[in-house]
């Protein structure tokens, strides 16, 4: 392979244009898509509008794609890049040329990323995050793989030796792959409360909505006479009921193996001396590295179902990452040892029970029963004002359900504080663990409400530079003294937090 | 290296309860109440300029309008009764080590930012402000928002002088 000379200023791979090109249509489309179809809707209905005839349309769409075409060339042709023995260096633009320097250790990220487009022919982009704004980012679209794998390379160069991060270059130790077997029960076990209630909204939107249209064709009374039969008894009732309520949940099982599917596809964990790689996507491929030293939180997910197939989620919080890449750190479907060897890789020295155990007040009952009590009467409420008190009987399903997340919310409700790490345990339905490293706090707060002060309990609020977690309604006492604890560790220790 | 790992005896930590936190300038009532009435002002008059374009089209609903009227006068005494009785929780402490801030009547927080996570400091002054001889500090640290700090009705003698040990303490970590 030809090595690429990054130090003087080199342009793109010309397959850039077609990405740039293809880039601008559809941010143009998207901008004035509802005036083009508004404008060819009534330039069809009437063969002309004013005096523009569908070929004069076709010909100003063309006009328009030539000129984004031209733009797409001028702005490739104008796309140089090239490394300095400190700095990245950009310069872009047509009329107002821009002329971007980064220094080598502002640099935070460096992501490889592929969409679909670039899949096709072949050439990846390379996105360059610094710390500071959004806006500071860069992003070289088009490149083929061993010159952006590289230039990814020689962009760290510098920051190696600052952040003592030796990677053996062409090791590549694929820690974790998952098979699709593995995706597909992922997908299948995955929390389904949110999408069956999504798809039931959006079915009973669409329902009413036809309903107006049926009355307009007249059909309505065949309708009524047939669900009228329907429900003569009650049994046919649930059964009708009971039918949807299956297609729905089914609906809602396929949507989440999809998506899974999608997002997870291929997904592999490649092992570095002190990193970690994340490469997945079906659509869009993405390549991700973490590096210990940034990861401000962990979040393990799993549920009942899960625990018993052995599937686990980890998801990453680093800081200084914008929150559309923050989703993507996320690695689903890991056996509980490969969890456990990747936590022990990214936070030294943790383990599942250091410290004690402690639980949250019965308050936390008190409130969660009250909560839910308020959302059974609004759904009472509604129900019954739409279908009669013939709907009362959904009470025998909810009532138990809403003693059930009672009981368990309080249940999986847990925290932890060792000397190093606090870990707090929630979830109804799903069970989420939070690790926290505490020399990486940013800030402490104590929460009570007016109703909890004469009961004496409060809550700890716990905030990184990534995420903000909450340990719930624990005794005034014990929240003042693990505030004491945390506050003295964080400011005793001297540690950086990244 | 030499391990140490000494048992930390949770007693003499040094406690929050123990710090006496200062409360902040009685000047900044003076705003509070201003800006309530202020909005106070806006509501009401908003709710009359309802009235005169309910009226002009339908000449009827004058029941409704006093219910409403009625309603915002009691949200309006309601939200400045407990923002006054609130003003006394506003109060600040700032210790070797880190800025201690409380607020809140209904929800009574209080939050403490480590000196050694503050990114920079900077005070501001409103017009308001600056003819009531206050400033506000703002506290920015790399967290979330929610773990920036900012504490209003400060002396401006004052909010300077912290601004300037923070920034000392800060940039001296560094």
């Amino acid at each position: 392979m030809e090595m690429t000379d990054f130090s003087k200023p080199i342009r793109q791979s010309s397959k850039g244009i077609i990405i740039i090109f293809a880039f601008n249509t559809v941010k143009f489309f998207k901008k004035f898509f509802v005036i083009l179809v508004a404008s060819g809707v009534s330039i069809l209905k009437s063969k002309s509008l004013g005096n523009i005839t569908p070929t004069m349309l076709i010909l100003g769409v063309l006009g328009i794609l030539i000129t984004i075409l031209v733009i797409a060339i001028l702005k490739y042709l104008n796309f140089k890049f090239h490394l300095s023995e400190d700095d990245f260096h950009l310069a872009s633009g047509i009329i107002n040329r821009d002329n971007t320097i980064i220094p080598k250790s502002k640099i935070q990220n460096v992501y490889i990323k592929q969409n679909f487009l670039q899949q096709i022919i072949n050439v990846v982009s390379v996105k360059i995050e610094t710390a500071g704004d959004k806006k500071s980012e860069i992003e070289i679209s088009a490149l083929d793989k061993p010159t952006a794998l590289l230039l990814k390379e020689k962009l760290f160069s510098k920051n190696i030796l600052e952040n003592e991060i030796k990677e053996p270059v062409n090791e590549r130790d694929v820690f974790f792959s998952v098979s699709p077997k593995r995706l597909l029960l992922e997908g299948l076990s995955q929390n389904h409360f949110k999408s069956f209630l999504l798809i039931t909204t959006f079915v009973f939107g669409l329902y009413s909505e036809f309903e107006s249209y049926l009355k307009e064709l007249k059909l309505d009374k065949q309708i009524d006479d047939f669900v009228n039969q329907e429900e003569s008894t009650i049994l046919n009732l649930l059964i009708t009921n009971a039918i949807i309520v299956i297609n729905v949940v089914l609906i809602s099982l396929l949507f989440s193996v999809i998506k899974t599917f999608i997002i997870n596809f291929n997904l592999e964990v490649v092992e570095h001396q002190k990193t970690v790689e994340i490469n997945k996507g079906l659509f869009n491929k993405v390549s991700l590295s973490l590096t210990p030293s940034r990861i401000q939180n962990l979040v393990v997910t799993t549920n009942r179902v899960k625990q018993y197939l052995g599937l686990h989620s980890l998801s990453v919080k680093q800081a200084m990452v914008d929150a559309k890449q923050q989703k993507n750190f996320n690695i689903v479907a890991l056996e509980k040892e490969q969890l456990n060897y990747l936590i022990d890789k990214l936070l030294l020295n943790y383990t599942e029970d250091q410290g004690e155990l402690a639980k949250p007040n019965r308050y936390y009952m008190r409130i969660s029963a009250l909560e839910i009590l308020l959302f059974l009467i609004i759904a009472n409420g509604l129900s019954i004002a739409a279908f009669g008190l013939v709907m009362l009987w959904i009470n025998t399903v909810f009532v138990p359900l809403a003693v059930l997340y009672v009981y368990f919310a309080y249940k999986k409700a847990y925290y932890r504080i060792s000397d190093d790490f606090v870990t707090i345990g929630s979830g109804v339905i799903d069970t989420t663990t939070n690790i926290l490293q505490i020399h990486k706090i940013q800030s402490v707060k104590i929460k009570q409400t007016i109703f909890q002060k004469p009961k004496s309990i409060a809550s700890l609020v716990i905030s990184t530079a990534s995420k903000s977690v909450t340990i719930p309604y624990i005794s005034k006492q014990d929240a003042i003294s693990i505030y004491n604890l945390l506050l003295y560790k964080v400011e005793s220790q001297d540690r950086d937090w990244m | 290296m030499t391990f140490t790992n000494l048992q930390i005896d949770t007693e003499s930590i040094p406690s929050i309860d123990d710090v006496v936190l200062k409360p902040i300038s009685k000047a900044y009532l003076k705003i509070i109440a201003l800006n309530k009435l202020m909005i106070c002002t806006v509501l009401i008059s908003a709710v009359f300029l309802g009235k005169y374009f309910i009226e002009k089209n339908e000449e009827s609903l004058p029941i409704n309008f006093w219910y409403v009227l009625a309603a915002v006068i009691v949200f309006c005494i309601v939200n400045l009764i407990v923002s006054f009785l609130a003003f006394k929780k506003r109060k600040y402490a700032i210790r070797a080590h880190d800025v201690i801030y409380a607020k809140g009547l209904i929800v009574h927080s209080i939050v403490t930012v480590p000196m050694s996570r503050i990114q920079h400091v900077e005070e501001s002054r409103s017009w308001l402000a600056r003819s009531f001889g206050l400033a506000t500090l703002n506290i920015y640290t790399a967290g979330e928002s929610g773990s920036d700090l900012s504490i209003r009705g400060l002396p401006y003698l004052e909010a300077t002088q912290i601004k300037d040990i923070i920034s000392a303490k800060v940039n001296g970590n560094d």
